[in-house]
């Protein structure tokens, strides 16, 4: 993030009032990873100087129980550990913590405010993406499954007299003509 | 949260070791066992509310001895300090300290 100084200076009349606002940093929570805003969270400092950024307490509290965030589950830790959500990206390269602050150009802020809209919607959408293909394979095991319930289970989906009268194997989406009674056995049946 | 007996860690090289904080402001000189003395604090356990919504806590609580005019007994300073000295103008403990915070 790009963070500065801005010095602001206000003239009212003959007054000439100098602002020296201060800067603003947006930090990663020690715990979960989330963004700690401006106003939110504590910092702690240990003894060694090392600052320890939380974004809430309960972050704050899971850290003084001395847990390790690779090891509680909803952390994003975790799930980069893990491999649950994506780790490596180019789009992860954009954002570092940069120390040095920059004269405020009005166009480069703008340009900037374009990018870090740009890169989050395709950071973000790339990360969906490494999730769902994560699930897929799960998917598909499922669908495999039903099927497989399926023919085995047709007796509850169709009259036997039905399914004598006409061998071939219905799916679910193809209409038949069932009894009341009958389409109620259909609960059963996985979605 | 500072309070008459509690007691503090001393976070420079005067000889003292442990402070215990009788009352919040002024007097004497020299420094012996159980004598008294000033210190000023520069680290709380309990949080510290900041303009700027920031809230910083740290992890003990720790005093460097002064002077009647702030200036520090000792020459040396450890650990992290918090901000608030400076605009209190504790300056030569603030140069001293290796991390202000």
């Amino acid at each position: 993030m790009i963070s500065d100084i801005v010095n602001v200076i206000f003239c009212l009349g003959n007054c000439v009032l100098l602002v020296n606002l201060r800067r603003m940093r947006l930090e990663k929570c020690w715990f979960c990873s989330s963004t700690v805003y401006p106003g939110h969270g504590i910092q702690f400092v240990r003894n060694d100087a090392k600052i320890f950024h939380f974004c809430r307490s309960k972050c704050h509290k899971n850290f003084k129980m001395k847990r390790n965030p690779r090891k509680v589950k909803w952390t994003k830790a975790y799930r980069r550990l893990h491999g649950k959500d994506m780790t490596q990206d180019s789009t992860f390269e954009f954002e570092r913590k940069r120390n040095r602050p920059e004269r405020y150009d009005r166009n480069l802020a703008e340009n900037t405010l374009k990018a870090i809209k740009k890169i989050d919607k395709i950071r973000s959408d790339r990360a969906s993406d490494h999730i769902k293909n994560r699930l897929k394979t799960g998917k598909v095991q499922r669908q495999k499954e039903a099927r497989k319930q399926l023919e085995l289970g047709i007796h509850l989906v169709k009259a036997p007299l039905a399914l004598a009268q006409d061998s071939s194997l219905c799916l679910p989406k193809i209409k038949v003509n069932v009894s009341q009674a009958q389409t109620e056995e259909n609960q059963p049946m996985e979605e | 949260m500072i309070q008459p007996q509690t007691h503090l860690n001393v976070a420079d090289n005067s000889r003292a070791r442990e402070l215990m904080c009788i009352r919040e402001a002024v007097p004497n000189t020299p420094l012996e066992r159980s004598e008294v003395i000033t210190a000023v604090i520069i680290s709380t356990r309990k949080e510290l509310k900041r303009d700027n919504g920031m809230i910083i806590r740290y992890d003990d609580n720790a005093a460097v001895v002064i002077d009647q005019e702030g200036n520090p007994k000792g020459t040396q300073i450890f650990g992290a300090i918090a901000r608030e000295l400076r605009q209190l103008n504790f300056t030569k403990i603030v140069s001293l300290a290796p991390e202000v915070l």
